[in-house]
């Protein structure tokens, strides 16, 4: 089976740099991307998208095929952490509780009675008991912040370097960071599995949603000046509003997956206690 | 307003180059930590309050946004650089790792 996957692996290699001969020259003018497709980008691309940044527009407008997939590549990482790392069943185990009030810890063996719906006590991690509250604290104020950091480079991606790639990465580094400085469980009470699951696929699903929504129309796959009759607009600006809602879309995906493979390789796959 | 500049630049070298001989030459963890911690966070609040005053060399609107953001930098590195070396602390005595004293060095 080995045998197999290596001669494979070889093969497909041996093709791509086979493949890669035919590609022109390293920074040659002569070749067809440098006489005709980057002089078209730098010159049209504000009149026929009206977005000032050039990389965004070639990112998501006339190579949105390409940044579809990549999106999906980052749904597929995700669903593959999740399937090799996830636990469903679950052993009985020690866990630890503290009374909140007088900081008593108790130690619960192999899945004893559990005071799981009590409010004077809480579940604490077996690595990581003390309270905190200088850390926390910090962190709960700086989180908000991150997280509006974070809409404003998805939503000025147009204008200024940034997007919804990077603009996801950050939206789910402020959960991380909550998951971090609390613990996994408080990270999880407020993004369960679920919903990060129906966020990963969601994001995947605007994204070409809205290529098939073009398509509906009558136009190319991804072609955002079909949303023209949509949104009410000229076909320039639904360009512009077309690529705003793919951002949208991509940085809904990678936060949750950020946030998905976090809590997998944190936990080894239990979901009960991070780092 | 250039001397006003010029000088905050010069005391937030003196904090940056304090706290890397402090960093190099302190001789433990959290000696060490102690001037990574304090030197580097107050240095670079002089450093970009230098830069924010700079900024408004020529006054615009335009600018005094660009320094009001440069000033919240400032604000969230005050805030998150201690409590950075606070946790990293805090893991150091967790993992038990003992704090130098002069006594045992002569021992």
């Amino acid at each position: 089976m080995r045998m197999i996957a290596l001669i494979i692996i070889v093969l497909s290699g041996g093709l791509l740099l086979y493949a890669t001969q035919d590609f022109p020259q390293w920074a040659d003018p002569a070749s067809p991307a440098s006489l005709h497709l980057s002089p078209h980008y730098i010159q049209k691309s504000m009149e026929e998208t009206s977005v000032p940044n050039l990389v965004t527009a070639v990112l998501a407008d006339y190579r949105g095929f390409d940044t579809m997939f990549e999106t999906t590549v980052i749904f597929c990482a995700g669903v593959a952490c999740f399937m090799l790392l996830r636990i469903s069943r679950q052993t009985p185990e020690d866990r630890y509780y503290r009374h909140i009030s007088t900081g008593v810890t108790i130690h619960i063996k192999d899945g004893g009675k559990i005071p799981d719906k009590s409010k004077e006590f809480e579940r604490i991690d077996t690595m990581w008991t003390p309270f905190d509250l200088v850390i926390k604290t910090v962190c709960r104020f700086l989180i908000p912040f991150i997280q509006l950091f974070a809409l404003y480079v998805i939503a000025h991606g147009h204008h200024s370097p940034g997007g919804g790639f990077q603009g996801g990465v950050i939206l789910g580094a402020s959960i991380i960071l909550l998951a971090i400085s609390h613990n996994l469980r408080t990270a999880t009470k407020r993004m369960n599995e679920k919903l990060i699951g129906l966020l990963c696929v969601t994001g995947v699903f605007i994204y070409a949603g809205t290529g098939a929504l073009c398509l509906l129309i009558g136009l190319n796959f991804l072609d955002y000046s079909a949303l023209a009759s949509v949104l009410f607009l000229d076909p320039v600006s639904a360009r512009s509003f077309g690529i705003l809602i793919v951002e949208i879309g991509v940085g809904i995906a990678v936060m949750a997956t950020m946030i998905w493979i976090y809590n997998n390789v944190s936990s080894a796959g239990k979901y009960d206690e991070g780092l | 307003m250039d001397i006003v500049v010029t000088a905050l630049l010069v005391i937030g070298l003196v904090f940056f180059t304090g706290g890397g001989v402090g960093i190099l030459r302190l001789p433990d963890f959290y000696t060490r930590l102690h001037p990574a911690g304090k030197l580097d966070t107050l240095g670079s609040l002089m450093m970009m309050m230098g830069v924010a005053v700079f900024n408004l060399h020529h006054f615009t609107w335009g600018a005094l946004l660009t320094s009001l953001k440069i000033i919240l930098i400032v604000v969230f590195i005050f805030l998150s650089s201690p409590t950075a070396t606070h946790s990293i602390v805090d893991a150091g005595v967790r993992a038990g790792l003992v704090p130098w004293t002069k006594k045992e060095r002569r021992e």
